[in-house]
């Protein structure tokens, strides 16, 4: 019943929220407490952040009387209900300025543009273009020695992918079963099989011919490794020497 | 002069010379009229030793009273020239000498696209994939030495050697019916190898248009006991050592370190059954050509159009004995790791027993070529020829796409063998194609005459080489001395570009037919 005011506040499980549940009232009162009323000094809030104590039923009546609450405290869902009110009367109070020119047809219209999807990721309200998620990118990049790509969403691919490949815990724990560990091979000068006649060109040509050898080598190992799975279920190789004659 | 159905043009040994040209000093050319007919020219491949040989060949053909036997190589290759539906040249490889209608060493490409181009069984041979397969292993000559007498007794324990031999694989009517069509991947199935050997291997250890039903029943009966022998003729298993590396990055890539490491090669193919095929093919062709008015210049150069029911019958049957070739090999490569295990009492896997390679030297194959700017599908024969693919060929396994294709030179008895690796040069010259071995230089009756086995054998020992043969009196056909030099036949490949070489083996034990 407090969905939309709890969403509204941005509290964490607006929807699983329970006003009869003892422990979920308490640790919204706090969570109003601190995120939101803030009536108290952080030093004071002691008392009341004690959810666990035997005393916390006094700490709330007193918190109530602080606030002037005009509801008796015993009637939960009113003080709620109260309580919330007071907080989003705050937060309009907090960003006037912001909120004051919102009208139903603004926001009928963000909500028509935006996608609907209610993102819970964090990440996804990250700026990608800021020069600070640019810098930062590079300089993850630097740490990592990675060559920078002119676009920095690139070189986060990359970062990505050596983080997943290279750096997740199995390659930690055990570098030698994920890392191949491979032998040198000198394709700078090995044959390309065709000529550009642009030198950096050829380079490219190599350096692709490479990630396609590679990317044949997985689906190689994978198709190896499906052909062993099978052969424990088929194979039952058998010799009789009686057989055997040696011819003349 | 010749056998009855041979047309030979008769002229003088300095008449038949006009028609042929240095190319540079290890090429020459076959004009057209050389033989009659010819589609396209002709064109081999020779150092000074092996140009006098070739040479010599032509001049003993032109001398009057001469008489049977096969036809000079350069004249076989000349008639294959003037086979229809022939692209490109018809080319010999330095190893080249007479077989039994192509010359052996001759490869030929025919186009797909020709409704009278022709598939011939004498393009491919009758033994049909016969072939090389290479494993490395990690040991050194040192570690094998104290105890080669017993290693190679107990690889000839293990493979059974000789004409008429049996194998100690137990098979069934049925298993050879599924080997015949799935071929390595029947030997996977069952468990006698490891997914990496179908990775190395030619056409990955299968031909998929393979169709049993298309092959006789006394070809199956034939070919039943004998999988997983060696036979008799120029076959062999050979523990051998790295003498030389030419190409360390190459080498590298497959596995091969440094010198004095330990291979074992098996040189063998699909035994009596496709010398079956092969016979019951060229029975079918001979009607099929009187029916379809095809003409050659030599009986032996039997051949059907690729399009028509002999044709197909034929690829269809001979896929299925090369499927049979790969299933032997993969038997052998079970059975040498089996051999190898039991001396040095570890697994095949920390011996590090990896197959390198596989290759096929008597086989017919669709491919694509490049011929005249144009992209086009050829059936390309290739007879005691082997495929030498370039780096990035999409046909050759990942692990070699940066080297390009090895290419496994077998050698004879107690002499060298040579891994060598395929080069864009030969990709356009030679459809893709190099050597494949020594090259008889004697016929087998010529060689039984003039050596003696006693001598060829104690000359082997002498070297070294523990050797086990079933019969010692057919040694002196397999002498080395009955064959071209395998390091000259190599050196012109080289000198020529149309393959490179990279590493050179030495045998240290011999299993012998």
């Amino acid at each position: 019943m407090f969905r939309r005011k709890l969403t509204a506040l941005e509290y964490m499980n607006p929807d699983s929220f329970n006003v009869n549940d003892e422990r979920n009232l308490r640790d919204l009162i706090v969570w109003l407490e601190d995120q939101k009323i803030r009536h108290y000094k952080i030093e004071d809030r002691g008392d009341l952040k004690a959810i666990d104590s035997n005393d916390w039923p006094t700490a709330y009546k007193q918190y109530l009387g602080a606030l002037n609450c005009p509801i008796n405290p015993n009637d939960r869902p009113a003080v709620v209900d109260w309580l919330l009110g007071l907080s989003v009367r705050f937060e309009y109070g907090d960003n006037a300025e912001k909120y004051k020119n919102e009208t139903a047809e603004n926001v009928t219209n963000r909500r028509q543009s935006a996608p609907k999807v209610v993102n819970t990721n964090p990440l996804d309200a990250l700026d990608f273009q800021s020069s600070e998620f640019r810098d930062g990118v590079n300089r993850l990049a630097k740490q990592l020695n990675i060559t920078p790509h002119p676009d920095h969403l690139i070189t986060l691919k990359a970062i990505s992918k050596l983080i997943r490949t290279r750096l997740s815990p199995e390659a930690l724990q055990k570098p030698g079963d994920v890392v191949h560990q491979g032998k040198p091979y000198p394709i700078f000068e090995s044959d390309l099989g065709f000529e550009t006649g642009d030198y950096v060109l050829n380079n490219a040509g190599k350096a692709l011919r490479l990630m396609y050898i590679h990317d044949l080598r997985e689906l190689q190992t994978k198709i190896n490794e499906c052909i062993v799975a099978v052969q424990t279920i088929t194979a039952n190789p058998k010799t009789d020497t009686k057989l055997g004659k040696v011819g003349r | 002069m010749y056998r009855s159905g041979t047309v030979m043009v008769v002229r003088q040994y300095n008449e038949e010379l006009k028609y042929l040209e240095r190319l540079s000093p290890s090429c020459w050319r076959i004009k057209k009229g050389f033989q009659p007919n010819m589609n396209v020219e002709g064109i081999f491949y020779v150092n000074d030793h092996l140009e006098k040989l070739m040479f010599e060949e032509l001049r003993n053909s032109c001398r009057p009273g001469t008489i049977g036997g096969f036809l000079p190589g350069v004249k076989q290759i000349a008639n294959v020239a003037a086979l229809p539906g022939i692209v490109g040249k018809s080319v010999g490889l330095p190893d080249v000498h007479s077989g039994y209608g192509f010359a052996i060493g001759n490869m030929a490409a025919f186009d797909m696209d020709n409704p009278k181009a022709v598939v011939s069984p004498g393009g491919v041979g009758f033994d049909i994939n016969c072939g090389v397969r290479l494993l490395r292993t990690n040991l050194m000559e040192s570690d094998v030495s104290p105890i080669k007498e017993r290693l190679a007794q107990s690889m000839f324990d293990h493979i059974p050697v000789g004409v008429g031999s049996k194998g100690i694989i137990p098979m069934t009517a049925r298993d050879l019916e599924e080997a015949l069509e799935m071929g390595m991947d029947w030997s996977l199935r069952e468990g006698y190898i490891w997914a990496e050997d179908k990775e190395h291997c030619e056409e990955y250890g299968r031909m998929a248009q393979a169709d049993p039903a298309k092959v006789s029943m006394r070809a199956k009966k034939r070919g039943l006991p004998q999988l997983g022998t060696l036979g008799a003729g120029n076959h062999y298993a050979e523990i051998q050592v790295v003498d030389e590396i030419f190409d360390k990055w190459a080498a590298s890539k497959m596995g091969i370190e440094e010198k004095g490491q330990v291979c074992v090669m098996i040189h063998s193919g699909s035994r009596g059954f496709g010398h079956q095929v092969a016979t019951d093919a060229l029975v079918a062709m001979e009607k099929a050509m009187k029916r379809d008015d095809i003409e050659t210049n030599d009986r032996q150069l039997a051949c059907a159009r690729i399009k028509s029911a002999e044709g197909q019958d034929y690829l269809k049957s001979m896929a299925a004995a090369a499927n049979f070739a790969w299933v032997n090999r993969s038997s052998m490569t079970f059975l040498s790791r089996q051999a190898f295990a039991k001396q040095f009492q570890l697994s095949p896997d920390d011996l590090d027993m990896h197959v390198i390679y596989d290759v096929s030297h008597n086989i017919a194959k669709i491919e694509q070529h490049w011929v005249e700017g144009r992209l086009r599908t050829l059936l390309v024969h290739r007879k005691g020829s082997t495929r030498a693919f370039p780096p990035h060929h999409p046909l050759i396994p990942v692990d070699y796409q940066l080297t390009g294709q090895p290419v496994l030179i077998g050698g004879t008895m107690g002499t060298c063998s040579y891994v060598l690796t395929g080069t864009e040069q030969g990709m356009t010259e030679t459809f893709g194609s190099t050597c494949h071995g020594a090259g008889r230089a004697l016929s087998r009756a010529k060689s039984r005459r003039n050596l003696d086995y006693g001598d060829v054998l104690q000359r082997l020992q002498e070297q070294g080489i523990s050797i086990r043969v079933a019969s010692p009196k057919l040694v002196m056909e397999e002498a080395p001395e009955s064959y071209k030099n395998v390091t000259d036949v190599v050196n012109t490949c080289h000198a020529a570009g149309i393959s490179k070489k990279c590493i050179k083996l030495r045998p240290i034990a011999v299993i012998k037919g």
